[in-house]
């Protein structure tokens, strides 16, 4: 696939964005969450993207190809343990707020 | 041999601290609290460890004295040129400024030693007696080994440095005692005040030996004064200020004019220390000072000069304001302040055995009437004012004619030992002629004052009818402890005379010959400048006549006048009242320093306290914390617990960041 | 024609992850997220990426967004009622249209898939074999990166403690109901779910 880069990037980027706006913008907690994962997506495909990248250009010698692919293993790792753990409290403040708007959830106010 | 030394100045030390310890030990066995006064008769305050400081402390000073003894007797065998001497290490160092930890015993601190030890050991032991009804016993005995100490030092001590932390030392072992019972709160600011004057005196002294450091490149005392000054001679002017500044020092010490104040104050102390402490010891070194720098001294005769005027001065003051006192102990103040004047008269008139053989003497005779006082206020349950004595001959005879030897002595009466060294200052200074025989006739006026008042204090005490309340005064004789010490200094002050008699007595000048191997070099420096010959015979013969004579008139007159009580004093401050508030009052010096330099100095303290302390440097350091404070209050906005605003605020940390990493 | 798909992909990507973020209930948040799911592991494989693109499906879309619907289902935010409302579609018509997506979906990724060895066989690629070849990767896991992986694997060893204790409802009186994450009262006014905007 002859795409350039730049364009996986931006491809990336844009997803990005969208992930930040809606963690920044949503008061349902699920949909930050999920948010999140899109961060996290887009995060992988720059990884990927560059991994393609090094891997395609006559500076072979620099860099290390192989690690887009591993880290990408590990983001998905960290991605899927993360939405556990958030999906966990998620449920926990359920419980005790009966809601899931974030608005509602001010208790580490200063 | 050297070792001895070192045992001679640290064992009153050890008492010190041995006594220290026993008086913690008797804290927590429940003796003695320190919230007593001197009020507890009847209380029998016991305790072993309380007895036992007594007893240490007098073996620790009657150590002292043996060795004293010793260093005395070596010296006597061992010729004129011999010195004791003990060093161990260098104490500073400093490029070519060095100073040596070490000691040394000469003629003249030999005779030092014995007064301080010797006179020092009678009141320890008067202390058993006096002191035994106290609860802060074993604490008086630890300052006074601490006291001892301290002289010591100053007496042994090779250096000016080393005399100069024994000076210290005996400041605040005076501060300690004066304020003995500072619970009744009068002796703490008495305290205060003879530490403060005495300040401005060590002020003076400490630039002073600054001076001498830069004029001589050292320290030792024996290495300033055997200096040669004629090659000084173009920087007199420098010698002159630091021998000036030196005296200054000696002021504060000695009580001299005008740093006297603090001498009647010092009184609210226990007797014994009075006794010791402002009349046999510590006052007298000042005295010593300048007899330890004699050459210097002498090499500027203009600083001689200013030491005389100031001594007369102080000697008629001091006699003057003993006229119209009333407590007894300040009679004898006063009485102290004006025979120091005495032997600075007597440097001044470079007759330096004649100072050093009235310090002796003024030791035994002051210090007997100030234990004979003590006495007297036991035996009357603390009474202190004469006008409530009276009588007390009868009650209390031992007390009474130890006294009696006593007053003898400090008036010159003739025969006993004040009637020598007394006399012998007035003849070096009539035989000087010029300037001094109006200082002669100062300390002529000053002795027919001295006699008067003496025999006052004796008339009002003793005779007379009994102004005392019978009913709860009963008057007793002091215990042997306490009357010992009196009648041993009762025979010192009337035999000790012997010491150095006038040369046309036979056996004449033990003294002076016995002090000449210290005192030669500034008699030279001194024959230089004034043609100073003895006085002829017939002089001497008319001079201790007149001398005699004197005495004996205005000690009768006193006598006279006093026997039927204080009338007396009370016509006088009716018939003449600004003279007696004026006399009374030591000519207002206290008065005029209070308002001149203690009133303005507090204001300054108020203000700098109040203004500057407390708004600025308070309010900047409050100010920090209620800026901390106020800052987080704001701060506190942004911990909203909003996890949206959280994460705007991390985004756009993160959007920042990562637009200084490309771009820079 | 692997470029044309490209830019397909990537444009389904950003669409359904403007989805993520505009939805109006959870429910059609995740599946939006899932469909984004979907483009990107078609994208990885175009990339030349074909285990990231299978370990993308496998745990992201078999697991994390199953899980996300068990919390949606077990929280019951909204009611039926409610998703009448915001679906505009009706019940027939929207499994037409899940159907539909899911078969183009597919379709897509196949094609992808199938396109894969013809890129490769055209020798476009300097390399003959894929660029997360699994031996090396392996290799790589279990040399190099040997730190990685075992914190990796301790993270979710604490991971799952920490959901247990989390999610783990406190014990009530009844022994017998064991289940954990029981579910949550109902309450009188509708429960704030997918509330937006």
């Amino acid at each position: 696939m002859n795409v350039p880069t730049d364009h996986l990037l931006a491809l990336s980027a844009i997803l990005f964005a969208l992930g930040v706006l809606g963690f920044l913008v949503r008061k349902n907690v699920i949909i930050v969450l999920a948010s999140i994962e899109l961060m996290l997506n887009a995060a992988n495909l720059s990884f990927l993207a560059a991994s393609r990248h090094w891997s395609q250009t006559t500076l072979a010698g620099q860099g290390d190809p192989s690690a887009g692919p591993i880290f990408a293993i590990f983001v998905i790792l960290v991605a899927a343990a993360e939405a556990a753990v958030g999906l966990a409290l998620v449920i926990a403040l359920y419980r005790l707020k009966q809601t899931v708007a974030l608005d509602g959830m001010a208790e580490l106010r200063g | 041999m050297s070792a001895m030394l070192w045992w001679l100045l640290f064992t009153p030390l050890v008492g010190a601290i041995v006594c220290g310890a026993l008086h913690f030990a008797a804290l927590r066995a429940g003796h003695g609290s320190l919230d007593q006064g001197r009020g507890g008769h009847d209380r029998h305050a016991g305790g072993a460890a309380r007895a036992l400081a007594g007893r240490v402390a007098c073996a620790a000073i009657a150590v002292a004295l043996g060795l004293s003894l010793w260093a005395c007797l070596r010296l006597a065998r061992g010729g004129e040129t011999l010195v004791l001497e003990s060093s161990t290490w260098h104490w500073i160092a400093a490029g070519s400024f060095t100073v040596d930890l070490s000691l040394v015993v000469d003629r003249l601190s030999s005779v030092m030693l014995l007064v301080i030890t010797g006179v020092g050991f009678l009141i320890h032991v008067y202390s058993l007696g006096y002191m035994a009804h106290d609860p802060g016993y074993a604490r008086f005995f630890a300052y006074l080994n601490l006291f001892v100490f301290a002289m010591l030092a100053l007496v042994l001590s090779s250096s000016l440095l080393g005399l100069f932390v024994g000076w210290e030392g005996v400041g605040l072992c005076s501060y300690l005692l004066i304020g003995f019972w500072y619970e009744k709160g009068w002796p703490a600011e008495a305290a205060q005040k003879a530490f403060v004057v005495n300040r401005v005196g060590d002020a003076c002294f400490l630039v002073g030996s600054f001076l001498l450091l830069r004029l001589f490149g050292t320290l030792d005392l024996s290495e300033i004064a055997g200096a040669n000054f004629h090659l000084l001679g173009a920087r007199s002017g420098e010698i002159a200020l630091a021998a000036l500044l030196l005296f200054g020092g000696a002021c504060g010490k000695s009580a001299q004019f005008p740093l006297f104040t603090w001498l009647p104050d010092a009184m609210a102390g226990p007797t014994p220390v009075s006794a010791l402490i402002h009349a046999a010891t510590m006052v007298t070194a000042g005295v010593y000072l300048v007899l330890r720098l004699n050459p210097l001294f002498a090499a500027v005769p203009a600083v001689l000069f200013v030491i005389g005027c100031v001594g007369a001065l102080t000697a008629l003051i001091g006699a003057s304001s003993a006229l119209l006192q009333n407590d007894i102990k300040k009679v004898l103040a006063y009485s102290t302040i004006s025979q120091l004047g005495y032997m600075f008269l007597g440097l001044s008139a470079g007759a330096w055995s004649a100072a050093l053989f009235h310090l002796v003497t003024h030791a035994f005779f002051k210090g007997l009437l100030f234990l004979g006082s003590g006495s007297v206020i036991h035996g009357l349950s603390d009474e202190q004012d004469m006008r409530k004595m009276g009588g007390l001959k009868r009650a209390m005879p031992r007390t009474f004619l130890t006294f009696v030897a006593g007053a003898a002595a400090l008036s010159g009466l003739p025969l006993l030992s004040g009637f020598f060294s007394k006399d012998e200052i007035l003849a070096r200074n009539f035989a000087l002629g010029g300037f001094h025989l109006t200082l002669w006739g100062v300390g002529v006026a000053t002795a027919a004052l001295t006699a008067f008042y003496t025999w006052r204090m004796v008339a009002l005490t003793f005779f007379g009818a009994e102004r005392f309340d019978r009913a709860h005064v009963h008057p007793h004789e002091s215990p042997a402890l306490m009357t010992v010490p009196l009648v041993i200094l009762a025979l010192l002050s009337v035999l000790g005379g012997l010491l150095n008699l006038p040369h046309v007595l036979p056996g004449a000048g033990l003294l002076q010959h016995w002090l000449e191997p210290v005192t030669r070099a500034g008699d030279e420096l001194l024959r230089r400048e004034v043609e100073h010959g003895h006085v002829a015979a017939l002089t001497e013969w008319l001079l201790l006549g007149f001398g005699a004579a004197l005495a004996l008139f205005f000690a009768q007159r006193g006598f006279h006048g006093y026997t039927q009580g204080p009338a007396r004093d009370q016509a006088l401050e009716r018939g003449q009242p600004k003279l007696a508030s004026f006399l009374a009052g030591a000519w207002q010096f206290d008065k005029s320093y209070h308002a001149r330099i203690v009133l303005p100095l507090r204001a300054a303290a108020e203000t700098l306290s109040a203004g500057f302390d407390r708004r600025g440097i308070d309010a900047a350091v409050d100010g920090a914390g209620t800026l901390a404070r106020a800052l987080g209050q704001h701060l506190r906005a942004l911990a909203d617990g909003q996890v949206k605003h959280y994460a705007l605020w991390m985004g756009m940390g993160a959007a920042l960041l990562s637009l200084t990493w490309v771009l820079g | 024609m692997a470029e044309a798909l490209f830019y397909v992909l990537g444009a389904g990507a950003v669409l359904f992850a403007i989805g993520v973020v505009r939805a109006r209930m959870p429910l059609f948040s995740v599946l939006s997220l899932l469909g984004t799911f979907f483009c990107l592991a078609g994208i990885y494989l175009l990339a030349g990426f074909p285990f990231l693109a299978a370990t993308q499906l496998l745990v992201y879309a078999g697991a994390i967004m199953v899980l996300f619907l068990f919390v949606i289902m077990l929280l019951n935010l909204g009611d039926a009622a409610e998703l009448e409302r915001h679906a505009g579609l009706s019940l027939s018509g929207r499994r037409l249209v899940v159907a539909g997506s899911a078969a183009a979906l597919l379709g897509l990724v196949g094609l992808a898939a199938a396109d894969v060895d013809a890129v490769f066989a055209a020798g476009e690629l300097p390399e003959e074999r894929a660029l997360d070849d699994l031996s090396t990767l392996a290799r790589l896991l279990f040399s190099r990166y040997m730190l990685p992986f075992e914190a990796a694997s301790l993270l979710l060893l604490a991971t799952m403690v920490a959901v247990i204790v989390l999610a783990k409802r406190q014990r009530e009186k009844n022994p017998f109901s064991s289940a954990p994450g029981a579910r949550a009262q109902h309450s009188e006014e509708p429960v704030q779910g997918g509330v937006q905007r």
